[in-house]
C-alpha cells in the first residue's frame, strides 16, 4: 500500500480526483447562487408590487392586508396595517418589525407573527409604506420556502458530491492499479534484461497509446543491442576461426618440417610458407583493428576536399590490369563537373578500390564491370556494377557486417572483411553504401555522398578541436616530400 | 653503410631491427628513453633516425618535433602502433619523414630506410637511362636498345620512380606509395600483376631481365648490362 501511495500515478489519479471534486463544487455552488437569488428576486418583487397595490388606496388597505394573508394556504403570508402610534389596525403581524424601512423594497427582517391564534417570532421578508394619515402596511413573506430550497440544494449538493468524490476516487485507484501493473510487468521485464537475458521483451498491449509506443521503442532499441552484442561475439569468433586455420596449418607445416626436412632449401621453403601464412594472418587483425579505428575514432585529420572523379578513375585504373587478366571487361563512367566531396581521399580509394575488387573477383570471365560517378537527386553516388551472380536479397543487410561471405564467397579467397571497411569509411564520411538492382544483372553497390549537409562543419570541428603539433616543415601527408 | 640510431623502448624490437639492419650493413645506436635519444640525436651525426611513437620519458613525436626546431634534418622514420590513419599525419607534421605502423615486415623498415637514405637520382634529369632501357619523361616515350616500348602514363611513373633508384629494393607498399600516390596497402598480387604487366612489355623474348622479384620484399630495377 505504501508503495501504491508513493507511486507517481496514484498521487496522479489523486490529484485528477480532487480536481473533479473542485469542479463539481463550483458548479453546484454557482447554481446554488443563481436559484437563491432567483427566488429571492421574485419574492421580493411580488412583495414590492403588493404593498404598493394596498397603499395605493388607503381605504382598502385593511382589506389588501387581509386578502393578502387570506390567499396564503401554508400560513407564509403575513401582514399588517399599523396605526400612527404603532397599533396594529389589521392583519397577522405583532407590531411593524424593528428596522423596517417605510420604503416599499423587501428586506428581511425579524418579526412577531400570529400564526393560528399563537404568537411566534419569525424570521420574515417585508416590505412597508407609510399612508399618507401616518399609519403604515406592510406585506410579509416567510423566508421557510427559500431557506427550503437552499437547504434542498445544499442537501443535494452533499449528496452529489459524496459519490462524485468516491467514482472518481475510484476510478483514479483503478487507472493507478491499471498503470502500476503495466509499469510492474515493464520493470520486471527491464529487471530480466539488467540480469543479462537479452531476449526478454517489454509487454506491449494492443492499444497503440503512449506506454505501448515506448515498450515498442524500447524493444527494438534491445533489438538493436541484441543484433550488436550478436555481431560483437560472432566477429569475436569469426576472428579467432579465421586465426586458427593458418595458425594450425603453419603448425603443422612446422612440425612436419622440423621432423622431415634434410635440406636447406627445404626449411627456406617450409619458412617462406610459414611467413605467408603468418602475413595473411597479421592483414586479417591489421584491417579488424583498422575497421575499429574508422568506426569509432572519429578520424578526421586525413580530411580534405577530394575530387571524385580523379578517385574512382585511378582506382579503375588500378584494377585494370587484374580484370584484363581475368578477361573481364572494366568500363568506367565519369560524369563531367562533380565538384569535389569532403573526405580522406586515401580512405576513399580504398573504398572504391574493395568494392572494384570484389566486383572482379565475382565476376565470371567474359564478364563486365562498371565503375562510375554520377549526379543524383539526393548527391552524388559512386556506382560498381557487374555481370555476376549479385548478391540473393535475402544476404543483403549481412555483406556489410565483418566477416559475413556469402556462400559463393567462401569459394574465394578474401577474409570478410572488405565491405565492413567499406560501410565503416562510408559511415565516417556521413555516406550512405547501398546495393541496387543492376541494370547488369549483377550486384550494384551504390555509395551516395549527400550534397551540402553538415558533415563538413563536423569534421572541421574536430580537426580545430584537437591542438595538433605546429610543424617546423610543411610536409606534404601524401608523403610525396620524401628525398 | 649508414650510421642509424634507432630510438625504441622495446628491447625485443630493438634487437631484431637492430639484428636485420647490421645484416644489411649498416651501423646502429640504440637508445631506449625519450630523453636519451633526444642527447643521442642531437650529439652525434647520424644519416638516419628510427624512432618509436612512445617512448618512457619523452614522447616519440615530441623528440623529433625538438629536433626540427633545433635546425637537426637528419632523415625520420617514425614506427607506432597507434591506429595509422590520424598518426600517420601526425607523425608527418611533427617532422618524420616516412611512417611505418607496427607490426611491420623488417624488410619494409629496411627499404625504406634506404629509401630515406638514397636521394634519387638526379630529380631534374628528364631522360633516365638504366643499361639497355631508356625512358623520355616529356616525351612519355620509353625504348629498349633499339625497341620502342608503348607504355602507359602510370608504367612510365612506375619505371620512373624504379629507374631513379636502380639497384635499390623497393617494397610494394612503397610503390604503391609512390607511384599510385594513395596510403593504404593494397593486395600485394595487385601490384604484382602491373609489374608484371610492365615486365612483359620490357622484356621481350630473349631480353635478359631488367626487374627483379626479391622474394618476400618487393621489386628492384637492375641494369641489364
Amino acid at each position: 500500500m505504501t508503495d501504491l501511495l508513493r507511486s507517481t500515478t496514484f498521487r496522479w489519479a489523486l490529484g485528477i480526483a480532487i480536481w473533479s471534486v473542485l469542479l463539481v463544487l463550483a458548479t453546484y455552488s454557482f447554481v446554488y447562487w443563481q436559484t437563491a437569488a432567483y427566488l429571492r428576486e421574485e419574492l421580493a418583487e411580488t412583495l414590492r408590487l403588493e404593498v404598493r397595490a394596498a397603499a395605493a388606496d388607503p381605504a382598502a388597505t385593511a382589506m389588501r392586508v387581509e386578502t393578502w394573508i387570506a390567499t396564503d394556504l401554508h400560513a407564509t403570508h403575513f401582514g399588517g396595517l399599523f396605526g400612527p402610534e404603532g397599533e396594529r389596525r389589521s392583519g397577522n403581524l405583532g407590531a411593524v418589525p424593528d428596522g423596517l424601512a417605510r420604503d416599499g423594497d423587501a428586506h428581511r427582517v425579524s418579526a412577531n407573527v400570529d400564526i393560528a391564534g399563537r404568537a411566534l417570532r419569525d424570521e420574515i421578508w417585508a416590505a412597508a409604506l407609510a399612508l399618507p394619515d401616518g399609519s403604515t402596511v406592510v406585506i410579509a413573506h416567510d423566508t421557510d420556502e427559500i431557506d427550503r430550497v437552499q437547504a434542498t440544494t445544499l442537501r443535494a449538493l452533499g449528496l452529489g458530491l459524496m459519490p462524485t468524490l468516491a467514482l472518481s476516487g475510484l476510478g483514479g485507484l483503478l487507472l493507478a492499479g491499471r498503470a502500476r501493473r503495466r509499469l510492474a510487468a515493464t520493470e520486471a521485464a527491464v529487471a530480466q534484461v539488467m540480469r543479462g537475458d537479452l531476449r526478454k521483451r517489454l509487454p506491449v498491449g494492443g492499444g497503440n497509446d503512449e506506454f505501448d509506443r515506448l515498450a515498442g521503442n524500447v524493444n527494438r532499441m534491445l533489438d538493436e543491442i541484441e543484433r550488436l552484442l550478436g555481431e560483437v561475439s560472432s566477429v569475436g569468433d569469426a576472428v579467432a576461426h579465421d586465426l586458427r586455420t593458418p595458425l594450425t596449418r603453419l603448425r603443422a607445416r612446422l612440425e612436419r618440417t622440423r621432423e622431415q626436412a634434410n635440406s636447406v632449401a627445404e626449411f627456406r621453403e617450409a619458412v617462406d610458407q610459414g611467413l605467408a601464412w603468418i602475413d595473411q594472418t597479421l592483414a586479417m587483425v591489421t584491417a579488424v583493428l583498422r575497421i575499429g579505428e574508422i568506426e569509432h575514432g572519429r578520424r578526421f585529420a586525413g580530411f580534405a576536399l577530394v575530387d571524385l572523379a580523379e578517385v574512382v578513375r585511378e582506382a579503375a585504373e588500378f584494377f585494370e590490369p587484374v580484370a584484363e587478366d581475368k578477361a573481364v571487361s572494366l568500363d568506367v563512367a565519369v560524369e563531367g563537373g562533380i565538384p569535389p566531396v569532403e573526405g580522406d581521399r586515401d580512405l576513399l580509394f580504398e573504398t572504391v578500390s574493395n568494392l572494384v575488387d570484389n566486383a572482379v573477383k565475382f565476376t565470371p570471365p567474359g564478364g563486365r564491370v562498371r565503375v562510375g560517378l554520377a549526379r543524383e537527386e539526393k548527391g552524388v553516388v559512386i556506382l560498381v556494377e557487374d555481370t555476376g551472380p549479385g548478391i540473393p536479397p535475402a544476404e543483403r543487410d549481412q555483406v556489410f557486417q565483418r566477416f559475413y561471405r556469402t556462400e559463393r564467397a567462401r569459394q574465394t579467397p578474401g577474409n570478410g572483411l572488405g565491405l565492413g571497411l567499406v560501410a565503416a569509411i562510408a559511415k565516417l564520411h556521413g555516406f550512405t553504401v547501398d546495393l541496387r538492382a543492376s541494370p547488369y544483372g549483377g550486384a550494384c553497390f551504390a555509395v551516395l555522398c549527400p550534397q551540402g549537409e553538415a558533415k563538413g562543419r563536423e569534421w572541421a570541428r574536430g580537426f580545430a578541436g584537437r591542438p595538433l603539433p605546429t610543424p617546423d616543415v610543411a610536409p606534404d601527408p601524401r608523403g610525396g616530400t620524401r628525398p | 653503410m649508414a650510421r642509424l640510431l634507432l630510438i625504441e623502448d622495446d628491447a625485443e624490437t630493438a634487437r631484431e631491427v637492430h639484428g636485420d639492419l647490421c645484416g644489411r650493413g649498416h651501423v646502429i645506436g640504440w637508445a631506449s628513453t625519450g630523453p636519451e635519444g633526444a642527447a643521442c640525436a642531437r650529439d652525434e651525426a647520424w644519416d638516419a633516425i628510427i624512432l618509436d611513437r612512445m617512448l618512457p620519458g619523452l614522447d616519440g613525436l615530441s623528440v623529433l618535433q625538438d629536433l626540427r626546431r633545433a635546425g637537426n634534418r637528419t632523415p625520420a622514420l617514425v614506427l607506432s602502433t597507434l591506429g595509422d590513419v590520424d598518426e600517420r599525419i601526425r607523425g608527418l607534421r611533427a617532422g618524420g619523414d616516412d611512417y611505418l605502423a607496427k607490426p611491420f615486415v623488417l624488410a619494409e623498415l629496411a627499404a625504406r630506410i634506404e629509401a630515406l637514405l638514397r636521394r634519387p637520382v638526379d630529380t631534374r634529369e628528364t631522360i633516365l637511362r638504366v643499361g639497355s632501357l631508356e625512358i623520355d619523361l616529356i616525351g612519355g616515350t620509353g625504348r629498349r636498345g633499339a625497341r620502342d616500348l608503348d607504355l602507359l602514363p602510370r608504367e612510365l611513373k612506375l619505371l620512373e620512380y624504379l629507374m631513379r633508384r636502380p639497384g635499390q629494393v623497393v617494397t610494394r607498399t612503397l610503390l604503391f606509395e609512390e607511384v599510385w600516390n594513395y596510403r593504404f596497402t593494397p593486395k600485394s598480387n595487385l601490384i604484382d600483376v602491373h609489374l608484371g604487366r610492365l615486365r612483359r612489355k620490357l622484356e621481350a623474348e630473349g631480353e635478359p631481365s631488367l626487374i627483379h622479384n626479391v622474394r618476400g620484399i618487393g621489386f628492384t630495377l637492375a641494369p641489364d648490362d
